[in-house]
């Protein structure tokens, strides 16, 4: 017991037995089936697996976005799975960057303005805060496009400013779902480069791709299927299905 | 972050947000605040106008004079049956000299008798003037006062002499530039030695007082005939104490007149109060209909704002989601819409009280109404606007508040 927790308080995510259940028209969907793993501060981690076996879902409940329906998930050693709903906002502005496939920036805002938000929930004078946004902003290259609104901005630059916009409260984590989803392949590869630098800088970064080859590039991957965890381990071998050091996991219990 | 910190956050955040929306969709907000507006112009109108009624009447009600009582046979407000007062016995000169004897509070009293009649001098003329027989005293209860002049004596009375003391208005009409002692006016072709004028009084109720002349009681009823009934005014002493006065004065009316014990009182006792209450009664009922109509037009423009946040509720659901992944709370959200709406209809009840008070002057202006706008009219009318919205926004609000994260963030 005791050395159980110590492992799980050098983690910074812990999560063991988690299920995700949706009821839909009388039915369950059973999106997440039992899902045990960790992650240490400094990691890159890829989720990958096909459509449909459950990767978006995972990330919203480590994202705080969504709660699990049992099991448990503790990150940065507060167990987050029984935390309401104030709470939980507070575990989203501090602990995570989010980034999503669909930028998901204000339209009416500009890229400062959209960078500086999170900071804006967390209370920060706005003197301090714009200085930080800029400075974010600097971290992607995108000082000069920083009154610009979304819609005058490229999908590589919206998708800067949104990294910027996780980066600029100094998270625990960065979570992105499908970043380069909606990039064409060489400005993907610009946001893929990007995500190295963080990750050298030491970032922790976990990140859903359905892209075998970029998910190579990671130290290391996770596959899903159907809800539950069925590889994890260097990026190159879960990957690309090769390799004896692919860890085989089953699920459930 | 402490909760204080947490809820200036919110307010400031909320705000800024809710300012750049209305800017945002400038038309939206024009329109949205018309509803608000014209509930709020149209219940400012009229709480205005009928507070300037109230105003005006209460200000002439006060030259009648609080602690004067007038007894006479007819009510001054009543319902039924007109000829049933009118059968009553008029009162007599007598019965006035023995209810001053009986009642030892009276400080001044005299009776009045009345007819409207054209004044002349030569061929000048002033028409429906009132002429008023009355007796000396009546200078004390009435509150004239003399401008030049006597005014008329008891030995004026018994003798019947037919001298008149001219309102302010008979005065100037008849005597432009000139005094008018010793000159002679002719009421009816009779002619009246002027020995003294009033100063001016104004209006009571669109009452001309100034449209007066009074004459002798006794010379009254010589020239005039005996057939008109009398009012009795009478000032008493102590105002605070009128009531308990108006409780004797009864007893005392109803002995002289020998009212029998078993039988109603044939006469009324009148106070500016009786006038007060009734016109209360009118115009409470009338401010009763108006705010109501005010109210149903707010509430409309109520449901106008509801439905426009429900819209931008709908239309800001991404953003909605994107500001919760970022880590505004629910009650950020809440504050959030409620304070666009508040601020929409605060906006609607500032444009709403800027019309309403106009129109209020305005009708003052071209009709007789005078219109009172008070401060605390204009403050209570943005606020009570902001309030309609916060009520109605309580709901799109706690709606923005309630949406999944998730489901936010995936609506198209
Ligand atoms: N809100 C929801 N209500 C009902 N079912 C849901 C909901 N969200 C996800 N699911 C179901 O849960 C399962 C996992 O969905 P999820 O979105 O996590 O898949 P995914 O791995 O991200 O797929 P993709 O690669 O297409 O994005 C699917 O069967 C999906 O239909
Ligand atoms: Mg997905």
């Amino acid at each position: 017991m005791s050395e159980a927790s110590g492992t799980r308080q050098s983690a910074l995510i812990q999560v063991e037995q988690l299920t995700r259940v949706f009821f839909v028209g009388g039915e369950e969907v059973r999106a997440l089936r039992g899902i045990s793993f960790g992650v240490t501060r400094g990691e890159w981690v890829a989720i990958i697996g096909q459509s449909g076996s459950g990767k978006s879902t995972l990330m919203n409940v480590l994202g705080c976005l969504d709660t699990p329906t049992s099991g448990r998930y503790l990150l940065n050693g507060k167990d987050v799975s029984r935390m309401d709903d104030d709470d939980l906002a507070v575990i989203r502005n501090v602990e995570i960057g989010f980034i999503f496939q669909t930028f998901q920036l204000l339209p009416r805002e500009t890229a400062l303005a959209n960078v500086e938000l999170p900071l804006v929930y967390r209370g920060v004078p706005a003197r301090e805060r714009r200085e930080r946004a800029k400075a974010a902003l600097d971290k992607v290259q995108l000082t000069h496009r920083m009154h610009h609104r979304p819609n005058e901005l490229s999908g590589g630059q919206r998708q800067r400013v949104a990294i910027a916009r996780a980066l600029v409260s100094e998270p625990s984590m960065l979570l992105a779902d499908e970043p380069t989803g909606n990039l064409d392949s060489a400005t993907g590869e610009e946001i893929v480069r990007l995500f190295e630098q963080l990750h050298k800088a030491g970032h922790t970064l976990v990140l859903v791709t359905h892209e075998p080859k970029l998910a190579a590039r990671c130290p290391r991957a996770i596959r899903l299927s159907d809800g539950e965890v069925v590889a994890d381990g260097p990026g190159r071998e879960v990957a690309l299905g090769t390799g004896a050091g692919v860890a085989a996991v089953t699920g459930g219990a | 972050m402490s909760f204080r910190q947490g809820f200036r956050v919110d307010v400031l955040e909320g705000g800024r947000i809710a300012l750049f929306s209305l800017r945002a969709n400038r038309m939206r907000t024009v329109l949205t605040t018309l509803g608000i507006g014209i509930g709020v112009a149209t219940l400012l109108a009229i709480v205005g106008i009928i507070q300037g009624l109230n105003t005006s009447f209460h200000n002439q009600l006060a030259t009648l004079g609080a602690n004067t009582l007038y007894v006479s046979k007819f009510p001054w407000v009543f319902r039924g049956d007109w000829w049933l007062f009118r059968n009553r016995k008029n009162f007599t000169l007598d019965q006035v000299a023995r209810i001053r004897a009986q009642a030892p509070f009276i400080s001044a009293m005299s009776p009045a008798v009345q007819r409207v009649s054209d004044v002349a001098r030569g061929d000048a003329q002033v028409s429906s003037v009132r002429i008023t027989g009355v007796l000396e005293e009546y200078l004390a209860v009435s509150g004239y006062e003399v401008a030049s002049g006597r005014f008329l004596t008891t030995s004026d009375d018994e003798v019947t002499r037919p001298v008149a003391v001219l309102g302010a208005e008979v005065a100037s009409s008849l005597f432009p530039g000139i005094s008018p002692l010793g000159q002679t006016v002719r009421v009816d072709g009779r002619p009246f030695q002027v020995v003294g004028t009033l100063a001016k009084k104004g209006k009571v109720v669109e009452e001309n007082l100034d449209l007066v002349v009074l004459v002798p009681f006794r010379t009254f009823y010589a020239s005039f005939g005996k057939g008109r009934p009398m009012q009795i005014a009478i000032a008493v002493e102590d105002a605070g104490r009128v009531k308990q006065y108006e409780d004797q004065l009864v007893g005392i009316v109803r002995r002289v007149r020998g009212t029998p014990a078993d039988q109603p009182d044939d006469f009324s006792i009148n106070k500016p109060d009786t006038l007060a209450q009734t016109y209360e009664q009118l115009t409470r009922a009338l401010y009763g209909v108006a705010v109501g109509v005010g109210l149903i037009t707010l509430l409309v423009g109520g449901i106008g704002i509801m439905n426009i946040m429900l819209v931008s509720v709908r239309e800001r659901t991404r953003e909605i989601g994107v500001r919760r992944a970022l880590g505004a709370r629910r009650r950020t959200i809440v504050l959030q819409f409620l304070m666009e709406a508040a601020s929409v209809s605060a906006v609607g009840g500032l444009l709403g009280t800027v019309v309403g008070l106009g129109t209020a002057k305005v009708i003052s202006l071209i009709t007789p109404l005078a219109a009172d706008v008070r401060p605390e009219t204009v403050f209570s009318g943005v606020a009570f606007a902001a309030v309609v919205g916060l009520l109605f926004g309580i709901w799109p609000a706690a709606r923005a508040a309630n949406l999944d994260p998730v489901e936010a963030l995936r609506y198209e």
